[in-house]
């Protein structure tokens, strides 16, 4: 059977001309799909809310006070272990350096000059490394193979920034 | 300033007086939205209290510009499908959650006709089991639509979705309701001379 238009007028909830609702009401008598499209808007329609039971608030209220304390014992708990492990690491990093901070004024002076001079060295010798393969890399792509790496490394970092946008980004609805 | 606003303000500077009022205010309509769309009464009361325990936990940002309704009932519908969406990858069955049938009750106490009462309330019934078998959004969308008298553009910033594709999900469930009406329709014919009744009556 042939629904249009009455289907259209009954989804969209169309205001019709008295013509129309004869067509209309002529059409509902042999339809039921049409019919129960009718009988289903009407009774959406005429549904009333319920509500819930009474005391929701209060519910609410011991249910907001549990997620409290329990956030207050993650976040205890967190700082807790957080302490805990930033003081192991320092333990841990500084352990080599402490045994010479116990000893001799001269002992410790020593370990610094040594580890200053061979945070110097390694930087030096990565700048003349940098500067060899800069010089080198030239003769083994040309100038088209370089624009593509340029370009792959944008790409990759605009991927990067847009997926960081769409992690940190507010959803909707909340 | 009216009511409202103030206590949005109090609750976001931390009065939880101010938001156990805003809780009181929109109780009902969060919790009918849920039941809807859970279907059950304990579902219900967990999904609309889970629904203000996160609109407490980012009510720094609601956006004043928009109805503080609206925002509430985006938080309690998306949560809702995401727990429809949770229930159907288990093997726990809707229908034998409420095969009792009995959770659903309502009154209209200004129909003064106990039959014709009797036969909106049996269509009501049959709308509420129905409405179970729509996909998530769609049954989101339409009660939206009928129950809380959305507009398109409203449905469509509720669910994050474009107004045609509201449009379309609206019509599709409709057309669905339809025909699972059809099918469902009661079979003795006294039944259906009373509903043919109830809307030719002047009340529609």
């Amino acid at each position: 059977m042939n629904h249009q238009p009455f289907e259209e007028w009954l989804l969209n909830e169309k205001l019709i001309s008295p013509r129309e609702r004869l067509d209309l009401d002529a059409h509902l008598r042999i339809c039921s799909y049409c019919s129960a499209l009718v009988e289903t808007g009407k009774a959406l329609r005429t549904v009333k809310k319920v509500s819930p039971t009474a005391g929701f608030s209060t519910r609410f209220q011991a249910r907001l006070a549990l997620q409290k304390a329990a956030e207050r014992r993650r976040k205890r708990w967190g700082s807790i272990l957080f302490t805990f492990g930033g003081l192991v690491m320092l333990v841990w990093l500084l352990g080599p350096y402490l045994a010479s901070f116990f000893a001799a004024p001269a002992t410790w002076i020593a370990a610094v000059v040594e580890w200053a001079i061979f945070v110097i060295t390694t930087v030096q010798a990565m700048a003349q490394a940098g500067s060899v393969l800069l010089h080198m890399l030239p003769g083994f792509f040309t100038p088209f193979a370089f624009m593509v790496l340029i370009s792959a490394f944008a790409g990759v970092g605009l991927l990067w920034s847009v997926s960081i946008w769409r992690f940190v980004r507010v959803p909707r609805g909340v | 300033m009216n009511d409202e606003l103030a206590w949005i303000l109090q609750a976001q500077q931390g009065n939880d007086e101010a938001f156990t009022k805003l809780v009181e205010e929109h109780q009902t309509h969060v919790y009918n939205l849920c039941y809807r769309m859970l279907g059950e009464p304990e579902a219900a009361e967990d999904a609309a209290q889970e629904t203000f325990l996160r609109a407490y936990q980012n009510l720094h940002r609601y956006d004043q510009t928009r109805s503080f309704a609206t925002w509430l009932l985006s938080i309690g519908a998306h949560y809702c499908i995401d727990r429809l969406r949770r229930r159907k990858l288990s093997v726990f069955s809707m229908d034998e959650e409420n095969d009792d049938g009995t959770s659903f009750e309502i009154r209209d106490t200004a129909s003064p006709d106990p039959e014709v009462e009797s036969v909106k309330r049996e269509d009501r019934d049959r709308l509420h089991i129905l409405l179970k078998d729509l996909d998530e959004t769609d049954r989101a969308a339409i009660i939206m639509r009928y129950w809380y008298d959305f507009s398109e553009i409203e449905i469509a910033d509720s669910l994050n979705l474009t107004v045609s594709a509201v449009k379309s999900r609206l019509h599709r469930a409709r057309r669905a309701l339809a025909g699972m009406w059809q099918e469902d329709e009661p079979r003795s014919p006294r039944a259906r001379t009373e509903r043919r009744k109830v809307y030719e009556s002047p009340a529609f």
